[in-house]
């Protein structure tokens, strides 16, 4: 039976942000939340800055040895992407109160931003700060909650200094959420869906995984970066296309829109 | 709060250094006790001391001499240095130390009754050890130097004999200052190489540091808290490799390899550079393998006198820190729908441990790779 989180994903990809559902999310969970109060923000604090887009997805489903997964509803990769993992409960808050709100796990959905914590993952890759925004806010706007419901791990959590993510200011965070929510913001850049034609190329279709690619296009992209050209957008393809994106300083997205395009084919 | 920022860097930088001197100093007592140089040294010194370079005459005696041969394991074999010894010349079993007042009397024995330990000088016929005996037979020692030094030293004491040896024991000490002079030259050229090598394996820059703890509050609050607590800890100057190592982990700096070579960058956000990937890192570097040269004690008395200017310039915390803010700086402002949310002051009621559990930056036994991630959707036209 699935579990009451299931709006999840699509409040998220109406938002207008990249959304990856990990399978059988809609029915993990530690039994059903109760009636959801907030959002609670975190980061992984998982070493190494450059080993993934979202190295801790694994983790926040199984759990580890002493505790049991989904250790969180959302995890949030370094390129801006939301990793739906659970719609029940889950266990990422611990002791603490906010706003007089003391069952955590009950009340808040937990976002596991991927970073490292460190100095060396600071600042935060803008898309993903980005992102970040959009979806809390896109979250209390559906349960109909106001910005003072977005709170930080490290504000909530008791006795005070038990933890300390997000490494970021959570005000500037409420700040920057509220304006989206009040509709000051500026509505979020979307990738195109197709490079328009240049001097020397024809219009070209945005390549992604799980779209209907033009095997052709993908061809190019394979020969591009070294691959067997199959034709045939899979995990491979995307993580080399990653791969070659945070090469050249670009988002990693694994997503071949008009910026890679220029980069990988000019 | 300017003048206090710069303090407190300076105060953790400098509790960095002392970490870093005593990791180095505990490698180089590692190697000492490896190698014995300062047996060597000590050797060396003996054997100038008493112009016996080759190590057969004078010094073999005196090392084989009961009051010196019971200081150290085995039999007396000269070393192979016939000029100053290398930095790291083996001693093998022979002692670091000689006390001067074994020397004294071992050489007084040894012009009275000659080198060897024989019936004839053991027993109740051996020479009486006394000014004129010395006097008379110190011919048969075949070292002119020597010789001379004895009879100085006999004759300034005017016939008192604790006089005579003391004035040996002072020779004695004169000479072992020289030795200690070499020693600490090629110590300190040791510790140099240890302290490039330990700075290079861990990472230790000093100028990434510095910028790390002038940018980020918190973690300078951190490392000054605990290198304030250290300061008052006198015992800490003779800490062990492994806790100087542990404590270092545990200040959370920017230190260590685990970003691959990335790490060594001055600013890993911005592009490789000819200062970001290469000048910088070796500045810092050098800088740090030279500051340890300097030594744990010298750090740690700049420590307690940087603590007490801090403590003359520190604001009062409870009453300073709200005017000190920046009024340049823009405060965010946020519009709350009344009132502003705090986190709930209070005791938490214990036993409810068990309901709230809290996952959160767990440690990932396994890594996701990008392959294995699902697809996403969303996010274009």
């Amino acid at each position: 039976m699935a579990f009451s989180l299931t709006w999840l994903s699509d409040v998220l990809i109406n938002a207008g942000l990249k959304v990856a559902e990990s399978p059988g999310w809609e029915t993990r969970g530690h039994g059903d939340m109760g009636t959801v109060k907030g959002v609670l923000c975190h980061h992984t604090a998982t070493p190494g800055k450059n080993s993934g887009n979202m190295p801790t997805l694994n983790t926040l489903i199984k759990g580890r040895p002493d505790l049991q997964g989904p250790l969180s509803q959302l995890g949030l990769g370094r390129d801006g992407t939301y990793y739906v993992v659970a719609a029940g409960r889950c266990y990422h808050a611990g002791e603490g109160s906010w706003e007089g709100i003391t069952s955590g796990n009950s009340s808040f959905i937990g976002i596991e931003a991927e970073n490292t914590g460190g100095r060396d993952d600071s600042p935060w890759p803008a898309v993903q700060m980005e992102a970040y925004h959009r979806g809390v806010a896109a979250i209390l706007k559906h349960i109909g909650k106001g910005v003072e419901f977005c709170a930080g791990h490290k504000e909530y959590a008791l006795p005070k200094g038990r933890k300390n993510d997000p490494n970021f200011d959570m005000d500037e965070f409420r700040v920057a959420v509220g304006k989206i929510l009040d509709g000051t913001a500026a509505n979020p850049v979307l990738i195109p869906v197709e490079t328009p034609a240049t001097g020397n190329k024809p219009a070209r279709a945005t390549l992604r995984r799980g779209l209907a690619n033009d095997p052709a296009l993908v061809k190019i992209v394979q020969t591009k970066l070294g691959l067997t050209a199959d034709g045939d957008f899979g995990p491979k393809t995307e993580a080399s296309v990653r791969a070659f994106q945070i090469k050249h300083g670009a988002v990693g997205d694994g997503i071949v829109g008009p910026k890679t395009w220029a980069m990988i084919d000019p | 709060m300017f003048g206090s920022n710069i303090l407190e860097v300076a105060i953790g930088i400098i509790f960095v250094y002392i970490l870093v001197s005593t990791i180095c100093t505990a490698v180089r007592e590692g190697i000492e006790s490896r190698f014995k140089t300062r047996a060597a040294y000590l050797e060396q010194g003996i054997r100038q001391l008493l112009h016996d370079l080759d190590g057969n005459g004078l010094a073999a005696a005196l090392y084989q001499h009961p009051l010196i041969n019971g200081l150290f394991n085995g039999n007396y074999t000269p070393g192979k240095q016939t000029t100053d010894p290398d930095l790291l010349s083996k001693g093998g079993d022979l002692p670091s130390y000689i006390p001067a007042k074994n020397f004294a009397m071992a050489l007084m024995d040894i012009a009275a009754n000659g080198a060897p330990t024989n019936a004839g000088n053991s027993s109740a016929g051996a020479a009486v050890i006394n000014l004129a005996t010395i006097r008379n037979n110190v011919a048969a020692m075949d070292n002119l130097p020597v010789q001379r030094i004895l009879l100085t030293a006999i004759d300034n004491a005017q016939g008192d004999l604790n006089k005579a040896q003391k004035n040996i024991e002072d020779w004695f000490n004169s000479g072992m200052d020289r030795v200690s002079g070499w020693y600490k030259r090629s110590t300190q050229w040791i510790i140099f190489w240890i302290a490039l090598a330990v700075t290079v394996l861990l990472n230790v820059n000093t100028i990434s540091i510095v910028k790390y703890l002038s940018q980020n509050d918190t973690a300078r609050k951190l490392v000054v808290e605990r290198a304030s607590v250290i300061s008052k800890d006198t015992t800490y100057r003779n800490k062990d490799y492994k806790t100087a190592k542990a404590e270092l982990d545990g200040l959370k700096l920017p230190i260590g390899w685990d970003n691959g070579f990335e790490s060594v960058e001055i600013n890993p956000s911005a592009q490789a550079s000819v200062w970001n990937t290469f000048l910088g890192p070796l500045l810092g570097l050098l800088l740090t393998a030279f500051a340890a040269t300097l030594g744990a004690p010298f750090w740690f008395d700049l420590l307690n006198k940087v603590m007490v200017i801090r403590s003359t310039v520190k604001p009062h915390e409870k009453s300073g820190e709200e005017a000190s803010r920046d009024p340049q700086k823009p405060q965010p402002q946020v519009v709350y729908i009344n009132p502003t949310p705090q986190p709930t002051a209070g005791v938490i009621t214990p036993g409810t441990n068990t309901t709230e559990p809290d996952g959160c930056e767990a440690v990932p036994t396994q890594l996701t790779n990008d392959e294995d991630l699902p697809a996403s959707k969303g996010g274009m036209d």
